[in-house]
């Protein structure tokens, strides 16, 4: 047992040396925290200011699409108002509208309506409050283009500017804006059929079809409009039907009758599986591709030989399964740690917020819910407890196919199939909360090297006991087999030079004595 | 007679087939530097897995310090492999002291003794260095030193000479003739013939998985026929007639090489140059060294091996 511990100590102490390890635990929870808060940083700052042209040949369409994109707008500038006047404190111009949020509505609201109302839209006298940049921004035609042209002589004008060879004025929102798209609208387009005169979009940049698709949905109603029109419809009536939605709302049986409403908390509840089930994955992954390069290190160097005049072959085995299971654990509590310490503080924060009454955020819940989720009686056990079993079998599979080769490659060969394996849990992972306790869920919770992974994917779903109970007992038995034919492979294989074994060979290796 | 440090009796190991070692039984006395010498792939490092347990003999049976198996009395062996390596990111001194906690000493004490080692052979400046910032030779010095730290008593060193410099080997060499010489038993192969020549109490010269020879390093000399080298430009005929002279070989030039039996005095040549008047103009009569035995023992198998 000493020398058991002092393998393990030996392999963790390496471990920790390295600067991937502390890399690897400061770096999770920072891009947990980057990844959660960075998109809401950048739509504030990150996307610059698309600037494009229009030109509208048949001079009918140009005034509806504008006035869509001037309504746009306004509701960008609306939505960070709105944002604005529910983060603590609301300046004094706003406060008259803003009702702060309680138990049972946490986030506050704020009476736009009202407020426009009053104050006329005067969103720049508002002390503390930036109007966000336009993200689209229409520029007149450069003056040597002429908009009435005809078309194939506007767009090869137009094309240096969509190449950004040529730069537009600087405007107020970018010192030497380029031109993001041309939106030309063709003489006959009211009357055109179908595909031959279509509306031309220009862009250099195919990804964002934001402002394509709202044009063409203004269009697509317009048209619409005066066929109905046409045909001798009421526009208004067209209108109150399409308005027209089927109401629904999602309710959950698990909740306290009167809460019944299925929130974000909720939401969480059912998705944090899927978050462990990730963790497990990428800890048990990366602590056993530790394992397969110290073997080989190990056994490339010959060091294997010192070692097996002074250990025997299981207590090397398992002195060095119990090293990195503690890199493994150390890591892995890091991390769960990091987070629920992240949430604690977070939790502790809103709640001091919404009691000196000031509007909690829209997400001041979250961290609540993350914390409870924490407190959920079997998450943590359960992810304790799939964790070992999982790395077990993983980790000494691993160590096996290390004791095998002699270098890396070698490895990355062997490692192949078994890598495919390996990526079946992460594909079923988006499937298996949907339908926790159905077939497949089912059918790949009795496969032991997918147990972990898949039970700890339904464990907030209630699971029928005795599917809980019998996996484990499978996947504790499938360990204790893995531990036994591995240690037998180990043994013959951890001496041996040259090429890895053939398959027929390791079954001959398992037979013998 | 004290209980032999090693006895193996009639072991043998097969690979499939293949017969590495082949019915081999030696007995290495404790307290002596004993040499384990064959040429490539003639078994050693076979031999010395299946007395270190971590290989099984075939056949045959394998008696250590007292003990059934070298795992048994593992604490009191020091084991060096033929191909050194060492943990690439572990300091010097606790690369030694995690091996010599591995052979049983406290963490305190392993700690203690890898400084002392590591400053009496000269490597102080290095004990926080990395092992990957050693030169090769002084990784090995300090591997050898791993295998050393916990005071064995029977130390097993495989080709502990290859690849260090002449100024590494004599240092090598006084550790061994220093773990001999307070009462330990040093068992090393190799097959460079000097530092056996110079070191060993006793060897075994295997080949082909067989034991060639078993003995100490006089007794081997015996076992080919003592030669003289002489020059001369008479003839040396009458030399051939001497009871003693086995055979007469001219070497061209002048040069003559006159094979001895085993209990003939060289002083006879001398005597019958001088009786028949056969002027001399060099006269050379060197013992065989370790290197004729070896060759004239293995030699042709060795060849044919290495040719296979």
């Amino acid at each position: 047992m000493r020398y058991l511990w002092l393998v393990g100590w030996r392999e963790f102490m390496e471990n920790a040396r390295t600067k991937g390890f502390w890399l690897g635990i400061f770096l999770f929870p920072v891009i947990i925290l980057v990844s959660g808060s960075l998109p809401v940083l950048l739509a504030k700052k990150g996307v610059s200011t698309r600037h494009y042209v229009m030109i509208d040949q048949s001079g009918e369409f140009a005034p509806l699409i504008r006035s869509n994109m001037d309504r746009r707008r306004e509701s960008e500038v609306d939505d960070a108002l709105v944002d604005f006047a529910r983060r603590s404190p609301a300046p004094a111009e706003l406060a008259p509208f803003v009702t702060p949020g309680s138990s049972n509505r946490p986030r506050a609201s704020f009476d736009l309506k009202g407020w426009k109302a009053k104050s006329g839209s005067n969103y720049t006298s508002l002390p503390g409050f930036s109007v966000p940049r336009a993200t689209w921004l229409e520029v007149p035609l450069p003056p040597e283009i002429q908009a009435t042209n005809p078309i194939p002589t506007v767009e090869t004008q137009l094309r240096p500017w969509l190449r950004g060879e040529k730069i537009l004025p600087a405007s107020e929102a970018a010192p030497n804006p380029k031109l993001f798209a041309a939106v030309i609208i063709p003489k006959d387009y009211a009357t055109a059929t179908n595909d031959s005169a279509p509306l031309r979009y220009w862009s250099d940049n195919t990804a964002d079809t934001s402002l394509r698709d709202s044009i063409q949905r203004v269009l697509s109603d317009e048209l619409r409009r005066r066929e109905y029109q046409a045909l001798g419809v009421d526009p208004a009536l067209i209108a109150r039907v399409e308005s027209r939605r089927a109401p629904v709302t999602d309710l959950s049986p698990r909740k306290a009758e009167g809460e019944e409403k299925v929130g974000l908390a909720d939401r969480l509840r059912q998705w944090a599986p899927s978050f462990f089930v990730y963790l497990l994955w990428v800890s048990i992954f990366v602590v056993s591709q530790m394992l397969l390069n110290s073997v080989i290190e190990e056994k490339s160097n010959r060091i294997i030989e010192v070692l097996l005049s002074s250990v025997t072959p299981g207590e090397l085995m398992l002195g060095k399964l119990l090293g990195v299971a503690l890199t493994g654990g150390v890591m892995m509590s890091a991390w769960i740690g990091s987070i629920a310490g992240m949430a604690f503080v977070q939790a502790r924060i809103f709640a001091s917020a919404a009691a000196s009454g000031a509007a909690a955020s829209s997400l001041a819940n979250v961290p609540t819910d993350v914390l409870s989720l924490f407190q959920t009686t079997w998450l943590l056990p359960g992810f304790a407890a799939y964790f070992i079993l999982g790395y077990i079998a993983y980790a000494t599979i691993f160590l096996t196919i290390g004791s095998l080769c002699n270098t890396l490659k070698d490895a990355q060969n062997l490692m192949g199939p078994l890598m495919l394996l390996l990526m079946v849990p992460l594909f079923l992972m988006p499937f298996i909360p949907r339908d926790p306790n159905g077939p497949v869920a089912t059918f790949f919770s009795w496969i032991p090297i997918y147990t972990p992974f898949v039970m700890m994917n339904r464990i907030t779903a209630s699971p029928p006991l005795l599917e809980v109970i019998g996996t484990g007992v499978l996947l504790v038995a499938f360990d204790v087999f893995v531990l036994w034919a591995c240690g037998r492979i180990f043994r013959l294989a951890i001496l041996r030079s040259g090429q890895p074994p053939r398959i027929v060979e390791l079954f001959r290796w398992l037979r013998n004595r | 007679m004290a209980q032999p440090a090693l006895e193996l009796r009639n072991v043998s190991k097969f690979y499939g087939d293949f017969c590495a070692v082949n019915d081999l039984s030696l007995t290495v006395p404790a307290g002596c530097i004993y040499g384990f010498l064959g040429p490539n792939g003639a078994g050693k490092t076979t031999s010395l897995r299946m007395i270190l347990d971590i290989l099984r003999p075939t056949s045959g049976s394998i008696r250590i310090l007292g003990a059934e198996s070298a795992l048994q009395v593992r604490h009191r062996i020091g084991y060096l492999p033929e191909e050194k390596g060492l943990y690439k990111k572990m300091k010097a001194w606790s690369v030694i002291a995690y091996f010599a906690t591995l052979k049983g000493l406290s963490a305190a004490a392993a700690r203690t003794r890898a400084f002392e080692l590591l400053e009496r052979y000269g490597l102080k400046d290095f004990a926080h260095a990395k092992t990957e910032a050693l030169s090769k030779g002084m990784g090995q010095k300090v591997q050898v030193l791993a295998s050393i730290a916990h005071d064995p008593e029977l130390i097993i060193f495989d080709e502990p000479f290859s690849g260090l410099d002449p100024v590494n080997q004599g240092v090598l060499e006084e550790i061994v003739v220093d773990l001999r010489n307070r009462g330990r038993t040093v068992l090393f192969s190799t097959h460079v013939m000097q530092h056996a020549e110079r070191l060993c109490d006793r060897l075994v010269i295997i080949g082909g998985g067989r034991r060639l020879f078993d003995g100490t390093v006089t007794e081997a000399r015996r076992t080919i026929p003592r030669r003289v080298r002489i020059e001369t430009d008479d003839d040396p005929a009458p030399l051939g007639r001497l009871p003693g002279v086995a055979s007469l070989k001219a070497e061209g030039s002048g040069g003559w090489e006159v094979e001895l039996l085993e209990q003939a005095d060289p002083q006879l040549i001398l005597r019958t140059c001088f009786e028949h008047s056969i002027r001399l103009r060099a006269f050379n009569a060197a013992d065989p060294s370790l290197h004729d035995v070896f060759m004239k023992l293995v030699g042709p198998s060795a060849r044919e091996a290495s040719f296979r």
